[in-house]
């Protein structure tokens, strides 16, 4: 094959930034044994943060309500829990699938407009959300939360034990799974649809590609995943209350997508770690001013890495090419 | 024995019976009072080469705009090698082989080259549903963005994000996209608009060197480019064809000089129509 048909290939990167996130994982289990509970939070809000990257980074639709998936997830979980489902794989999937069909329905309202209409529509909807599961307090508990999640031992074998050792592996492991699939998603060839229907719809559709049913299906996607996270917390803390399907949940996701750099699984899963992990050291630092704090690095990084946290990975590739330190490509 | 030696040319004997690659007749659209495209009739032959030239304001990029169906006409019609599009979406004109590319250069930000061309390969070949196949593994569609990156001059940068590479460069993989689409009828909106001169030469050879089989309707404002290119010029003016003719005939005629050839120079350039 000539230099022009030998395709770089992708899996290679895709692989190690796994296994960068399995090793942070490990990492974490040994040295943060007593902070297992944020390692888990962590964990299960990357999920909401992937999947509103799918949503925003990939298919260039932001939205302000992606929380309503994410809280659905974990109130569907909770409920099938407390109706007698103790396997938490299972309790995942039901997650999962509440979070597929509430996507369906999140984006076939949120696709009828555009721009900031559309942002609007999805603040509406994740308001929506929000009081509805205030109201209905036989099924959410409303505004006390649900509790009472007793969760069976995973497939039988492996139980939750006191320190949430179990439940930060299972929700690590599940993690992963993910991160896989979506990596092979994002580079097949929907993948690359999607991504050049985020940039400019309009010209997809001049090459014969219909846009909307695209969208559609990254919705429904999206919700999966964040359904998933959804569930995933629910076990893992035991409770589901009313900020899980918040507008301000929602809006940390932004926030979070954007500091670890959207359009990216790895920067969302990135940008999840380092700002929960800040908020978690500054507010024990400094419970009173530790938002001020947050929100001035914040700043920092969008005005001086604005493409978020992980491209700076590639400038530093860049550095080093420039010294002659590492081979240049090309 | 001469019947069975004719037998075989019998085809060809037909061949200009079959329908035009794009005939449109009585197209027009009013936005308001305002007529943009005034009953335009205008017939494209497989393999035609036909330059639509006209002042700022003819309406010329809103006719493309009909035909490619961005906009709806207020009446007319178009057929596609002999079928009725007129009420089609322009994804599926798209996929029946009617492309166009644009003034300015739409490309995907981020993307590759490659990634451009391997999107509209993945899109004629009815695979951007497939959500775990792996875009490196399909032996066609390497070699087929090859052979386009390679006839296009494309090679050194195929890897190189679009938004790192020169307008010239963006405006071939433009052209790539649309001829990965492998289109009946290409519409291409001023080419070479905006690219320096320098960049300029290699996308007017890739003009030259379109399949013989398409047939192309370009916009163009650069007369020497619609000289070289093209086999008849349709003249618009206030959306209406003033006049068909090969360039020679174009250049002769006083009512195109008094609407288009003759007004650069002049003050009333700026006022367009």
């Amino acid at each position: 094959m000539s230099a022009v048909t030998a395709r770089p290939s992708p899996l290679r990167g895709d692989f190690i930034k796994l296994a960068a996130v399995a090793l942070a994982g490990l990492a974490a289990l040994v040295l943060f044994p007593n902070d297992l509970g944020l390692m888990t939070r962590i964990a299960s809000s990357a999920f909401l943060v992937v999947s509103l990257d799918l949503v925003t980074g990939y298919a260039g639709i932001a939205t302000l309500g992606q929380a309503a998936l994410f809280g659905l997830g974990a109130y569907a979980a909770a409920n099938a829990n407390l109706a007698g489902l103790g396997e938490p794989i299972l309790m995942v999937a039901v997650g999962g699938l509440a979070g597929a069909v509430a996507g369906l329905i999140f984006g076939a309202v949120v696709l009828r407009s555009r721009g900031l209409a559309q942002l609007v529509l999805t603040i509406a909807l994740v308001q929506l959300v929000h009081e509805a599961a205030n109201k209905l307090s036989d099924i959410t508990g409303g505004s006390d939360g649900l509790s009472g999640i007793d969760v069976a031992p995973i497939l039988g074998a492996f139980r939750f034990d006191l320190y949430g050792r179990t439940g930060f592996v299972f929700a690590l492991v599940l993690l992963l799974a993910t991160l896989a699939v979506l990596s092979v998603i994002v580079r097949s060839p929907f993948g690359l649809k999607l991504r050049a229907i985020g940039r400019d719809p309009g010209r997809v559709r001049t090459l014969g590609a219909a846009v909307m049913p695209a969208l559609l299906v990254t919705f429904t996607l999206s919700g999966a995943v964040a359904g998933m996270g959804g569930a995933i917390e629910a076990i893992s803390t035991g409770v589901v209350g009313l900020d899980s399907v918040s507008f301000e949940r929602s809006a940390m996701a932004l926030v979070m997508l954007v500091l670890g750099g959207s359009g990216s699984l790895y920067g969302a899963v990135a940008g999840t770690a380092v700002f929960m992990g800040l908020e978690s050291i500054i507010s024990a630092a400094n419970p009173f001013h530790w938002l001020i704090i947050v929100g001035v690095l914040l700043i920092v990084v969008v005005l001086f890495v604005p493409r978020g946290l992980t491209s700076l990975a590639g400038d530093v590739r860049r550095l080093l090419a420039i010294f002659g330190l590492r081979r240049d490509k090309r | 024995m001469t019947a069975l030696s004719a037998a075989p040319t019998a085809p060809i004997l037909l061949a200009p019976a079959a329908p035009p690659a794009l005939a449109v007749e009585g197209l027009s659209k009013s936005f308001g009072g305002l007529t943009v495209a005034n009953e335009i009739d205008l017939t494209l032959a497989r393999g035609d080469r036909v330059a639509l030239i006209g002042p700022n304001g003819a309406g010329k990029t809103t006719f493309v705009n009909l035909v490619s169906g961005l906009l709806a006409p207020s009446s007319g019609r178009i057929d596609l090698a002999g079928e009725d599009i007129t009420g089609l979406s322009d994804v599926e004109r798209a996929r029946r082989g009617l492309v166009r590319s644009f003034q300015v250069s739409r490309l995907f930000h981020g993307l590759s080259v490659r990634e451009h061309i391997e999107l509209a390969l993945l899109q004629r070949t009815k695979r951007t549903n497939q959500f775990f196949a792996a875009i490196g593994r399909m032996a066609d569609i390497a070699d087929e963005a090859a052979e386009l990156v390679e006839r296009l001059g494309l090679a050194d940068i195929v890897d190189t994000r679009i938004d790192a590479i020169s307008y010239g460069q963006q405006r071939l993989t433009d052209i790539a996209m649309s001829l990965a689409l492998k289109p009946k009828v290409l519409l291409l909106d001023e080419p070479a608009a905006g690219v320096p001169t320098r960049d300029a030469g290699r996308i007017l050879d890739v003009i030259d060197a379109l399949p013989a089989d398409i047939a192309v309707l370009m916009i163009e404002h650069d007369m020497d480019l619609v000289f070289r290119f093209a086999a008849r010029v349709v003249v618009l003016a206030s959306g209406r064809i003033i006049f068909t003719g090969t360039p020679a005939e174009i250049a002769k005629d006083e009512q195109v000089r008094a609407a288009y050839l003759g007004v650069y120079g002049r003050e009333e350039e700026r006022h367009g129509r």
